[in-house]
């Protein structure tokens, strides 16, 4: 208790003497796991929804059987005439887009008789058709639907389905445990409306406990043909997850940036206060403190810097998640898998991590500080005469430590990922930022150095006190050079990587989108969603005048080695082809589109190769209908639309095993001299009645460039919030300087210095810090962006990024994160103008 | 030596037009939210190259009426005139500008800043006013107060004495009509004590620069051509020698 009470009268309550700095400390830390979390919980909500609205709707079933472009229906009845206690539900699994509103919501096809007087069913209060009550009704046209699409039965619902537009009667508004968006209709319906034809999309069974999963798997692989897979219930939900792992991987790194900035101003401020606090020290030391209780007292500050923190973190960082999810939907939409936000669920992991993660990097931070607090020797710090204690530092043994962490970085950078995650790329990085650190004092010094003569010819006396005085306090201009820099350093990388990545998939999309006009359903594009087009407008538009050719291209989910991937085909006779290869070989692309004609064969994107070890010459199995099918494997593409990776077929091999002739998108060839403006208006004539969106080319590419910008819109809001707070601890670190060097700024006044000039001097100063946290930042981000693409990205998605320098974001940003410098120095320049130089230069 | 007492009435220094000039001054304090009065209309005027020593006890008033002197600070009441200007007329910048010029001072813990050299110090104020011939000036006035060769060295290279005439060397630098120095022996060794007061008696002597030095040694006010002594805030005794 008295320990408790000391604590609160010699550490607290001097937080409270400097407001300021205190709440800009708390407020760096609550910021950095505001984000953390903020970002856990984006995921959470954005990953959670995988199974929100399918998976529940799927009920209480063990196993599931599936196969690629769907399980033939009599498969059903051979599997309802087992003699086992099994119960077997087919499932019709799709998309509609809701016309009124937009929004893509699934539709599930249910054998409503075979369901009937299921506990699910009667939860559901979907007609009970085994009490005869219902017998002889009509099915047709008739949907349930969740609460948010209608508020009663005898509703009108207008459903858009592949490009078919239908108006439905609701026959039932389901309860809320259905989930609040789903459409359920009749099995024999759905098969129709999403042209499923002798086909369904799952087949759900429920096996009793003994014998184990495993056993009853084997029983129902044996009387099932080759292609079709049996699995436990939900296994898509995992692949998804998995899948999903190195993209949360990525971005949860990028979160704990702004908390590394974070660590930078904990740092600062426990170095500052026990500065500051040294003749404290030295009197508590002399009344018989022990060494271990000082350096208590400055790791409890921390921990209470922590808890205060990741307090305010809680509800800070629930309200930047509402604003992350919608952008990492998107991401999760086009690259992975469509899903719609779940709710942001505060729960006691995520206050258990927030606290964890707030106290953690506070005691970590503090331990160097604080261990130096406890080396204080009493006389050295009661001794008179010696208040500008010059933290000691050791910037030679430190520039020797960084050139070793740097050496280890790039050794961590050479080492392959492990489980799929780039362990040691992360390492590498982190290798990276803690040289950086370690080399910063040197670095400022000598940056000082050399420019504190240009600086005070260009600027007058001013500079050379702002450049003095930051080259004084060496070890805190050096934490703050360091804290900025990160930040700097991060923003350049991911801007670099980014850019250069944007820069990529422009020239990849100049050579890689040859058509002229392209056509799709209506609906938010979703990398897992193939809504499809009727064949017969392939074929009117193919007659068109002006149309050369008309490319049909299908795509299929499908699973290998139990992660998702695309599987896809191309009228490979039609497709044009630019000079550049799009081939990993360097192959010209005809010579290898040409050998994919007739035959088994096959070439896999990038990202596909990567993360299967696949490569040209190798052989792939897939499951296709109800057939294992061996393809030879020609060649690897680059291909930046998909990170689930692709495999794509010729059409028509794709149909000699998957016979359905339904494109899910058309390329449209213009002939020679044709005039795009009017084919595009016969286009749009013959498929009025059908819910296509077209596109020419140049739409196309602004609508890839758009998605991809909205992808990395998320990386942007990091980076901003890493800015923000070290610029806050800019703001903060200044302010402390100018309250530590109150006496020295008190005596410039006795020397003539005018009001403006100290202004200008503490101006200059952040503007310096700034200057050198640009230049650091800039250095260390472009090798962290080397490392991003090269072996974090490689390692993560398997994409080839091209080096490029976006020089215009660059210097728009660094211009932006300069200016904010400079502004964060307005607040404590006021401050030092409105000292009272009697009061400051006479106070011992 | 030997000083003659004045009246207390007779504060006024000179017959003639003074450098420094205090009319019934007064200079009240707020402390606690209690007003303490720390000059209590007192009047005195000091002729150019005079080297006046104030006395009195801790809190008579001695550094007030030195701050007031510099332009520092402003009377409650009454007029302090510096070469003839009342600084209660002027704002901000007009202070700034009359210390610049008029005023230089030394204190008694040297405050050198200690990121810049000596030579560096010593020039900071001609810098600060804009000249361009700082460093020649100031190289001269090291050299005056015996520390050429010094001149690269940093403040926490240097001894207590060394300090101080670094400090002397740059309250002069820009030759200023007024010199203000409060106690500054008060951290030194008899011997540096007693080269620094040697160094303003020449300062006084040789440059014609009004000194004004706060004290609380008697050798060092024995240096002094006129002693005032203070005591709550007003003049007690004046002994001129």
């Amino acid at each position: 208790m008295t320990r408790l009470l000391l604590f609160f009268r010699l550490m607290v309550r001097p937080l409270f003497r400097e407001p300021i700095r205190t709440a800009t400390t708390v407020l760096a830390v609550a910021l950095g796991v505001a984000v953390v979390i903020a970002i856990e919980l984006a995921g959470d909500a954005a990953a959670g929804s995988f199974r929100s609205s399918v998976e529940t709707l799927a009920g209480d079933s063990e196993i599931e059987v599936t196969a690629t472009g769907g399980v033939p229906d009599d498969l059903v009845g051979k599997l309802a005439t087992l003699p086992y206690p099994i119960r077997v539900r087919p499932r019709i699994e799709g998309f509609a887009v809701v016309t009124q509103t937009g929004e893509s919501v699934p539709v599930i096809g249910l054998d409503l008789i075979a369901e009937a007087g299921d506990r699910m069913s009667r939860d559901w209060k979907l007609p009970d058709f085994a009490d005869g009550s219902e017998r002889g009704a009509d099915l047709s046209s008739g949907v349930w639907v969740g609460r948010r699409l209608a508020s009663k039965a005898g509703d009108q619902i207008k459903l858009q389905i592949n490009d078919d537009t239908r108006e439905y009667k609701v026959r039932g508004v389901l309860p809320s445990s259905a989930g609040d968006n789903a459409v359920l209709m009749d099995i024999a319906e759905a098969q129709q409306e999403l042209s499923r034809t002798g086909r369904v999309d799952r087949i759900l069974i429920r096996v009793p406990d003994q014998p184990s999963l495993e056993i009853w798997q084997q029983r129902l692989r044996q009387v099932l043909p080759d292609g079709v897979q049996v699995r436990p219930q939900g296994s898509g939900t995992e692949e998804n997850r998995r899948m999903m792992a190195a993209f949360r991987w990525n971005l949860r790194i990028l979160s704990y940036v702004a908390l590394v900035v974070g660590a930078f101003l904990i740092y600062n401020t426990i170095s500052v206060s026990v500065v500051r606090r040294r003749p404290e020290i030295g009197i508590l030391r002399a009344l018989g403190a022990s060494r271990r209780e000082v350096l208590a007292a400055f790791l409890c500050e921390s921990i209470l810097f922590g808890v205060v923190g990741a307090l305010l973190a809680l509800p800070l960082g629930r309200a930047m998640a509402v604003g992350a999810v919608n952008l990492l939907g998107t991401t999760v939409n086009s690259l992975y898998v469509s899903s719609q936000p779940g709710s942001i669920n505060l729960n006691w992991r995520i206050i258990g991590l927030a606290l964890m993660v707030g106290i953690g990097v506070a005691v970590l931070s503090a331990i160097s500080p604080a261990r130096e607090a406890a080396q204080v020797s009493p006389v050295e710090a009661m001794a008179r005469g010696r208040r500008e204690y010059i933290l000691r530092v050791e910037k030679w043994r430190d520039l020797w430590i960084a050139v070793g962490l740097g050496i280890a970085g790039v050794a961590a950078a050479k080492i392959p990922a492990i489980d799929g995650k780039p362990l040691f790329g992360y390492l590498s990085a982190i290798l990276f930022i803690g040289a950086s650190a370690l080399a910063m004092p040197a670095l400022v010094e000598a940056l000082l150095a050399a420019g504190t003569r240009v600086l005070t010819a260009l600027l007058g006396v001013e500079a050379l006190l702002a450049s003095r005085s930051l080259k004084g306090s060496l070890r805190r201009t050096a934490v703050l050079v360091g804290a900025l820099s990160t930040a700097v350093a991060m923003m350049t990388s991911v801007g670099i990587m980014v850019g250069s990545f944007r820069q990529t998939v422009v020239v990849w999309m100049n050579s890689q989108l040859p058509a002229d006009i392209y056509l799709r359903p209506v609906g938010n594009p979703a990398i897992d969603r193939h809504p499809t087009i009727s064949p017969d407008l392939a074929d009117q538009i193919e007659k068109l005048p002006g149309v050369e050719a008309v490319d049909r291209f299908r795509s299929y989910d499908i699973n290998y080695q139990n992660m998702p991937a695309t599987l896809a085909s191309a009228e490979t006779e039609t497709a044009r082809y630019y000079h550049s290869s799009g081939f990993l070989s360097g192959k010209p692309d005809r010579e290898v589109v040409a050998a994919l004609r007739g035959g088994d064969n096959a070439i896999v994107s990038e990202p596909f190769a990567n993360k299967h070890h696949v490569k040209a010459g190798d052989t792939l199995t897939l499951s296709l209908g109800e057939r294992k099918v061996s393809f030879h494997v020609l060649d690897v593409f680059y291909d930046y639309a998909s990170e689930r990776g692709f495999v794509i077929l010729d059409r028509d091999t794709m149909l000699k095993y998957l016979p359905d002739p339904a494109p899910t998108n058309l390329a449209v060839y213009l002939k020679p001299r044709a005039n795009l403006a009017a084919v595009r208006r016969e286009i749009e004539r013959v498929s009025a009645n059908r819910a296509v969106l077209i596109f020419s080319n140049r739409d196309i590419r602004a609508e890839a460039v758009r998605i991809f910008d909205q992808t990395f819109a998320i990386t942007y809001a990091l980076e901003a919030i890493a800015i923000i707070v070290a610029v806050m601890g800019v703001a903060g670190a200044l302010l402390a300087l100018v309250i530590d060097r109150r006496r020295e700024l008190g005596l410039l006044r006795f020397l003539g210095a005018a009001t403006a000039q100290i202004r200008k001097m503490i101006l200059v100063e952040a503007g310096v810090l700034g200057l050198l946290a640009n230049l650091a930042g800039l250095l260390l981000g472009f090798v962290l962006s080397l490392v991003l693409i090269y072996v974090i990205n490689k390692q993560s998605f398997g994409w080839t990024i091209q080096f490029h320098w976006p020089v215009a974001v660059l210097l728009a940003a660094l211009t932006i994160v300069y200016v904010a410098t400079v502004l964060a120095g307005l607040y404590p320049a006021r401050i030092a103008t409105r000292l009272i130089p009697i009061e400051v230069v006479h106070e011992e | 030596m030997e000083m003659k007492p004045e009246s207390r009435s007779s504060a006024t220094l000179t017959a003639g037009m003074p450098v420094v000039s205090f009319q019934a001054v007064s200079k009240d304090y707020l402390a606690d939210g209690q007003k303490v009065r720390a000059l209590d209309n007192l009047s005195l005027g000091i002729e150019e190259g005079e080297f006046v020593a104030l006395v009195g006890r801790s809190g008579c008033g001695k550094s007030t009426l030195l701050n007031l002197a510099g332009a520092m600070d402003f009377p409650t009441s009454g007029r302090v005139l510096l070469d003839g200007t009342p600084t209660s007329s002027l704002n901000d910048s007009g202070l700034t500008c009359i210390r610049r010029e008029k005023v230089g001072f030394i204190f008694q813990s040297f405050q050198l800043l200690p990121t810049l050299s000596a030579i560096e110090n010593v020039e900071l104020p001609l810098l600060l006013a804009g000249s361009p011939t700082g460093r020649t000036a100031a190289r001269e006035m090291l050299g005056w107060v015996e520390l050429a060769g010094c001149e690269d060295r940093m403040p926490h290279q240097l001894s207590g004495g060394q300090m101080q005439r670094v400090a002397i060397a740059r309250a002069l630098v820009h030759s200023p009509r007024v010199l203000l120095a409060d106690e500054p022996t008060g951290n030194l060794d008899t011997t540096s004590g007693d080269m620094i007061l040697n160094l303003l008696r020449r300062i006084a002597t040789e440059h014609k620069t009004t000194t004004l030095m706060a004290t609380h040694s008697l050798e060092a006010a024995a240096m002094a051509d006129t002693i005032v002594r203070l005591r709550d805030g007003r003049v007690e005794e004046v002994l001129r020698r």
